[in-house]
């Protein structure tokens, strides 16, 4: 898989960029600015862009908006958006309603190198990275109220788990849990939440996040 | 001074006496006019001896009193001419043009006693020169056989004459009458009506009643001189006499009237007495401009401190430069100045006026430099708080960038760095390196979250990103109670969304640590150019600006933006803080 990444920061970068190469990615490009990153995005198309939200000259969001315009000029390329703060609104506009091929992370979670390459290559093949901070932010907005309250310690478990991205596999391996378990736990969500099953993982993502934000 | 006291009742008596000479001298020399008209030419050159000796003695440093007088004169002379005295008709036949020249010299001298204008100079040197040149030329050739127009035709002798030239005479005459009543009158009446369309409203008023009785003359002028070239006068010929005297005699009353209307105009300095016991220092200017009849008046007071004049609410104004449309009139006090009122330059001509405004309001006025004072360092603490306030706004956005940009992205990629070494190295090495490694990076996460939360509290990162309602909505989740947020997703300025958040972070926290309450709510909304936010609790109450509670230091960061903080609490009703800080446009 093709990696763009792009941040300010040529430690990170580099040493993100070590940590994709061992984990199996080819690095096509590093860009240190959004212009950089447009023009990499454009010349090598790679498979996935990981971008800090926070670049010169501003340091406001230039990452952040450069994604949105590569996912909406080449829908093709996923864009994994890395950022130093979590702030659920946020990421929710730019997520937009299209969760294929996106991911909003915490800049720390490059640490957890596992569970990182793992959302890198979740994103690259079409699938979603919710922060668990993000979701932490719209499941504790709810407080007390109406039918998550109903949901069991494990469910809102696997609620946040699948809210993030995660696919069945994905939870089952998160939680040491069978496959049939997980599917039981999904099913029981869908119901006590009122939601209609959905056919494939990104609309449930989207149905949950849905859920989740009104 | 005591010679003009002297000179004045001279003047009046001569020109009483050159008056009925001249009465005397048409009466006997002019077969065809009536006693009547005589008498009417002479009232009507008196009216300018009346109006130039009173205006001479109201202002005696004001020209418009003598040329009056000269006009008064000139006007006589015009009658004397039709003598057959040789001498009296040569001299006065000579001098007998210059009268119109000098009425039009009054009006376009009018109210000031001077004319400035280049285009109005240059017409009066003209004027005055066709005046006197072509009755001149005409007594060098004058010759008896010819018919000089509007006298009889009874022969003279002309004194200077140097060589009769019959048709000269003639053409000459023709020449004058249509430079002088034809050119120079339609001129003049297109001066005055420049002179009046580009006036100040102010002026105009004060100008208007005698220019409109110039043109009056000077239409009557340019009728004359074409009816003299007609072959068969029209009946209405000799009404026409009574036009031109009634348009001249209404110069003068023109001019008594205006310096009446000027003693009128001091009748609201009485007024301005007791209005100013009872205005306020901001309500000076309108009095002041009441008492001058002068709606544009400006009023500045001198800062001694700041070396600068400033406008009633402290601000710097800048003192025009006398001209056309405005005049600055500076007041002193003790040698230093006080005030200026900047007004309208036909107030120039009222000194008086002006005078007796400006010593009325004196102790108003340095009543109001007082409270120009005073809202001048007002407004210089608010300018300086809000630089105060605006300064550690912005190092708080630079620490928290810098912590951010620098120190959190070194640890990051350091604490990567040693997951990586774990990760490659992690089966040579043995247990207890390992697990060295592994602490290692553990406690570096740990420091960069840390360093997260520091961050975070100095300056919500958030607040940059995704607005107000964004980092509301953070600030609620964080929060260890139920907090609804209702907020405008709306972009403000960052130091208004800055201001904003603290409200809300602030009053937050006091919730949290002193209402014991089950649940809050926050709201953010624009309300007619101001951001309203709100933070409510349903806990004890009894928070108030004076316990402290950092409620006091919030209110002078918002009050530094221009805003206002209030709370609500009675005791076991809960908390209600709002913040209102102003966001324009």
């Amino acid at each position: 898989m093709r990696v763009v990444i792009a941040d300010d920061s040529v430690l990170l970068r580099e040493g993100l960029a070590r940590v994709l190469r061992d984990g199996g990615f080819d690095v096509v490009a590093q860009a240190a600015d959004a212009d950089e990153l447009r023009q990499a995005v454009r010349r090598f198309k790679p498979d996935i862009a990981i971008v800090d939200v926070r670049m010169p000259p501003t340091h406001t969001d230039e990452g952040a908006r450069a994604a949105v315009e590569i996912r909406e000029t080449q829908p093709e390329v996923a864009v994994l958006v890395l950022s130093q703060v979590i702030e659920a609104a946020h990421a929710m506009r730019l997520f937009s309603e299209r969760p294929e091929g996106f991911g909003y992370l915490l800049k720390d979670r490059v640490l957890e190198i596992d569970d990182f390459l793992e959302s890198v290559r979740r994103v690259a093949r079409g699938g979603t990275a919710i922060d668990p901070e993000v979701i932490g932010q719209l499941v504790g907005r709810r407080h007390n109220s109406g039918p998550l309250e109903d949901l069991t310690p494990r469910e809102r478990e696997v609620l946040e788990l699948m809210a993030q991205g995660l696919s069945n596999r994905g939870i089952c391996q998160k939680l040491v849990v069978s496959p049939k378990t997980v599917e039981t736990h999904v099913n029981s969500i869908f119901l006590k939440l009122g939601l209609m099953p959905a056919p494939d993982e990104h609309r449930r993502v989207l149905a949950v996040l849905a859920y989740l934000r009104s | 001074m005591s010679g003009r006291r002297v000179a004045q009742p001279g003047i009046a008596v001569v020109g009483v006496a050159f008056g009925l000479l001249a009465y005397r001298v048409q009466v006997d020399n002019l077969p065809l006019t009536t006693s009547l008209r005589a008498a009417a030419t002479v009232v009507a050159a008196w009216s300018f001896l009346v109006a130039g000796l009173i205006a001479w003695a109201r202002q005696p440093w004001n020209r418009l009193g003598p040329l009056m007088l000269a006009t008064c004169f000139a006007l006589l002379a015009r009658q004397l001419r039709y003598s057959h005295d040789a001498l009296a008709f040569t001299v006065f036949f000579l001098l007998g043009e210059i009268g119109y020249a000098l009425v039009a010299h009054v009006a376009l001298a009018y109210p000031s006693g001077q004319v400035v204008d280049r285009l109005e100079r240059a017409f009066l040197w003209v004027a005055y020169g066709i005046a006197i040149a072509f009755p001149f030329a005409i007594l060098l050739v004058y010759d008896e056989t010819r018919h000089l127009r509007f006298l009889d035709p009874l022969p003279r002798e002309s004194l200077l004459q140097v060589s009769p030239h019959p048709r000269l005479v003639d053409a000459l005459q023709d020449a004058f009458g249509v430079l002088a009543y034809g050119v120079l009158a339609a001129a003049f009446v297109l001066l005055v009506v420049r002179k009046l369309v580009t006036a100040t409203p102010r002026t105009r008023r004060v100008l208007r009643p005698l220019l409109l009785a110039a043109i009056a003359a000077a239409l009557w002028a340019v009728l004359n001189g074409i009816l003299t070239f007609a072959t068969s006068p029209p009946a209405f010929m000799n009404d026409l006499f009574w036009w031109q005297i009634l348009s001249l005699t209404a110069l003068p009353l023109a001019l008594l009237w205006g310096m009446l209307r000027a003693r009128l105009a001091r009748v609201h300095v009485g007024e301005l007495v007791v209005h100013l016991e009872q205005s306020s220092p901001g309500e000076l200017r309108d009095e002041l401009a009441r008492a001058l009849e002068d709606p544009s008046l400006e009023v500045a007071f001198w800062l001694p401190e700041r070396g600068e004049f400033v406008d009633a609410s402290g601000r710097t104004f800048e003192v025009p430069e006398d001209g056309p449309t405005r005049t600055v009139t500076r007041l002193e006090q003790d040698d230093e100045p006080l005030a200026i009122l900047v007004h309208d330059p036909s107030l120039r001509n009222e000194p008086k006026l002006v005078e007796a405004v400006a010593a009325t309001a004196r102790l108003a006025l340095q009543n109001a430099r007082l409270h120009a004072e005073v809202s001048a360092q007002l407004e210089k603490v608010k300018e300086s708080r809000t630089r105060i306030v605006s300064a550690a706004d912005e190092e708080r956005r630079r620490i928290e960038r810098d912590i951010h940009d620098g120190a959190q992205q070194r640890l990051v990629a350091l604490a990567l760095e040693l997951r990586s070494a774990q990760r490659k190295l992690g089966s040579e090495l043995d247990r207890e390196l390992e697990g060295l490694l592994a602490s290692a990076a553990d406690e570096l996460q740990v420091a960069v979250d840390e360093l997260r939360e520091l961050a975070q509290g100095i300056h919500p990162g958030v607040l940059v990103q995704g607005g107000l309602g964004a980092a509301l909505e953070e600030l609620a989740g964080r929060s260890p109670i139920p907090v609804s947020v209702e907020s405008t997703e709306e972009r403000f300025a960052p130091e208004i969304e800055g201001t904003a958040y603290f409200v809300a972070s602030e009053g937050l926290t006091n919730v949290v640590k002193h209402a014991g309450a089950t649940r809050a709510s926050i709201r953010a909304q624009r309300r007619n150019g101001t951001l309203v936010v709100e933070v409510e609790d349903d806990g004890v109450g009894g928070a108030s600006m004076a316990n402290g509670s950092g409620l006091r230091g919030l209110a002078d960061r918002v009050e530094a933006r221009g805003g206002r903080l209030r709370v609500t609490s009675v005791g076991g009703a809960g908390t209600r803080l709002v913040g209102e800080i102003p966001c324009a446009s």
